[in-house]
């Protein structure tokens, strides 16, 4: 049934099955391990370890509200570790189901079928889309499985707060990664625009406080994301907008770039 | 109706110019070789039928519209198999292949039991354990299996064995025989001649040559070869009439011969002429001909050795 309503998200979704489930494994590894750490952590000696650090190094890592639960795990599951994960996930995986499987030939049946050019791509964004979503909650699951386990001072409405910043994040980067691919049908230019972009955006965010450049938050799509601090303080309707623009632009900008192009070559 | 028409087609990419003015007109019902050297522009060609290319110039026209008009409703019509099939994964043969059924609304999914099984493909082999033979299985099967109208084949046969070779070929016959029409490209020129009605030659990008196969194949001409009883000179025979590529051993001459053999068998009959034989050529030295192009189609040894 779904198979013949969207035949190619289907088959994607297919082949991703693997990838996924072990992706899925890792997430769940990691953030479990950060999480489960934090109350055998003593808050003084957090502290200590904090006032110990160049000032520059606690910005850049947000570690200035680390000793409360949101602030550890907006600092190591979704300021940092998550975030680094997901969009290599993201990012390889965007620039892999267009540009990377027109380039090695496996796209060519699928795009001679009787479907156009604009639901191949549209079905292989959904597919990513999906796939970071489910890996998104996954970490979403893990976070609030513990926080109410280990009875950590983080809600559930802030967790999903969070996890639709990191969502719209992640898909943002990996969409820009499958967009430049797409455009260009070259798949090394997607790894490159995207990593590098995602690369630039953690540093301004991570620099700005120090340099006081406040033009830093404002391009940064990090800064978007954590800077309303949503797992201590929830939804913030409008930073999540901005990040929404991100990857329906880049999904509007594939649109027209994949249509217009020649393929296969 | 032509299912096929080109018109002056031109495909650049950036400054290599692939196709240079492609005429191709392919009436329905027909099987039609495309033949020519690689790097000629066949699958260039190919590609824009199927609109993964957009042309540079001039017009291409499937079923009366433009590949880009026609769209998906066209390519559901089209079955395709390409010359460098691709494909990867854990998933098995059987899985790619409802998986392309699908692509096309589910149609063909009830015959990829049947084709599988006519050339012996094992659809619960992962799609990655398969042999490049095994994979052309999977493309053939996937080509054929909508039963659709027009067939493009880049290289069809690549890697069969012999009998299976056989068998894509019936089932070419078949789709044919069922009002189809096959459009194949192919370096076999003897599964040309077996199957295909007309023959286009390509080369650098344009069409060389069409024609019958048997037509090719008379304009193929003949070798003769004339045994005398002493020397002769060479120049008696090198500028007569549909004669070409003569050489002299003592007193053994060879040439080629196109048309009448009128004038050649006058000049030979002022000797003695011992023993004499002529055999018609194959379409492959026509083939031949023609890849290596005019400039050095003349003699092309006299080249090489020049330097002696």
């Amino acid at each position: 049934m779904a198979a013949e309503t969207v035949p190619v998200l289907a088959g994607v979704m297919r082949e991703q099955r693997r990838p996924l489930v072990l992706w899925g494994l890792a997430l769940t590894a990691v953030s479990t391990l950060y999480i489960a750490i934090y109350p055998t952590m003593g808050i003084d000696e957090m502290a200590s370890m904090v006032d110990n650090l160049p000032e520059a190094l606690i910005n850049a890592l947000n570690y200035d509200e680390i000793g409360t639960a949101a602030g550890y795990i907006s600092s190591t599951v979704y300021g940092l570790l998550g975030p680094a994960l997901l969009l290599i996930f993201a990012i390889a995986t965007g620039t892999r189901l267009v540009a990377g499987q027109e380039e090695d030939g496996t796209l060519e049946l699928e795009l001679t079928a009787p479907v156009s050019r604009t639901r191949v791509l549209l079905e292989r964004v959904a597919a990513l889309w999906c796939n970071v979503a489910v890996l998104v909650a996954v970490v979403a699951v893990v976070t609030i499985v513990l926080a109410a386990v280990l009875d950590l001072d983080v809600t559930v409405g802030n967790v999903l707060a969070a996890s639709t910043g990191l969502l719209l994040l992640v898909l943002g980067f990996g969409t820009v990664g499958l967009a430049a691919g797409a455009i260009t049908g070259r798949r090394a230019i997607g790894l490159g625009v995207a990593a590098g972009l995602a690369v630039l955006a953690f540093m301004l965010n991570a620099i700005a406080p120090t340099v006081e450049a406040e033009w830093m938050t404002i391009v940064s799509p990090f800064s978007w994301f954590l800077d309303g601090r949503p797992l201590a303080t929830g939804f913030d309707l409008s930073r999540l907008a901005l990040l929404a623009t991100v990857p329906v632009l880049a999904v509007a900008a594939a649109v027209v770039g994949f249509r217009r192009r020649d393929l296969m070559v | 109706m032509a299912v096929i028409r080109t018109e002056g087609l031109v495909k650049d990419y950036g400054k290599v110019r692939a196709l240079a003015g492609v005429d191709l007109d392919v009436a329905e019902g027909e099987i039609f070789g495309f033949v020519g050297p690689n790097g000629a522009g066949k699958t260039t060609t190919i590609r824009v039928l199927l609109d993964l290319l957009r042309p540079t110039a001039g017009r291409a026209e499937v079923f009366g519209v433009t590949p880009v008009q026609g769209g998906p409703s066209l390519r559901a019509r089209i079955g395709y198999l390409p010359g460098e099939l691709a494909m990867s994964g854990r998933r098995t043969a059987g899985d790619l292949l409802r998986h392309l059924a699908s692509l096309r609304g589910g149609a063909g999914g009830n015959r990829i039991g049947a084709l599988s099984e006519r050339f012996g493909l094992d659809l619960n082999r992962p799609i990655r354990s398969l042999s490049k033979g095994n994979k052309q299985k999977v493309g053939v099967v996937q080509a054929f299996m909508h039963g659709p109208e027009l067939l493009i084949l880049d290289e069809p046969t690549s890697g069969l064995d012999p009998l299976l070779q056989r068998e894509c070929l019936d089932l070419m016959r078949e789709a044919r025989d069922g009002g189809a029409t096959v459009f194949m490209s192919s370096h076999v020129l003897g599964e040309i001649e077996d199957v295909a009605g007309r023959v286009a030659i390509i080369r650098d990008g344009v069409i060389v040559d069409v024609d019958d196969v048997g037509a090719l194949r008379s304009r193929a001409g003949q070798v003769v070869e004339l045994r005398f009883s002493g020397r002769v000179d060479i120049d008696e025979f090198r500028n007569l009439p549909g004669v070409r590529d003569v050489t002299l051993d003592g007193s053994t001459m060879r040439c080629m011969l196109h048309g009448e053999p009128d004038a050649l068998l006058k000049a030979a009959a002022r000797h003695r002429v011992l023993a004499w034989s002529a055999h018609e050529r194959e379409l492959e030295d026509l083939f031949i001909d023609f890849y290596r192009g005019p400039s050095d189609r003349r003699q092309p040894e006299e080249v090489t050795f020049d330097g002696r």
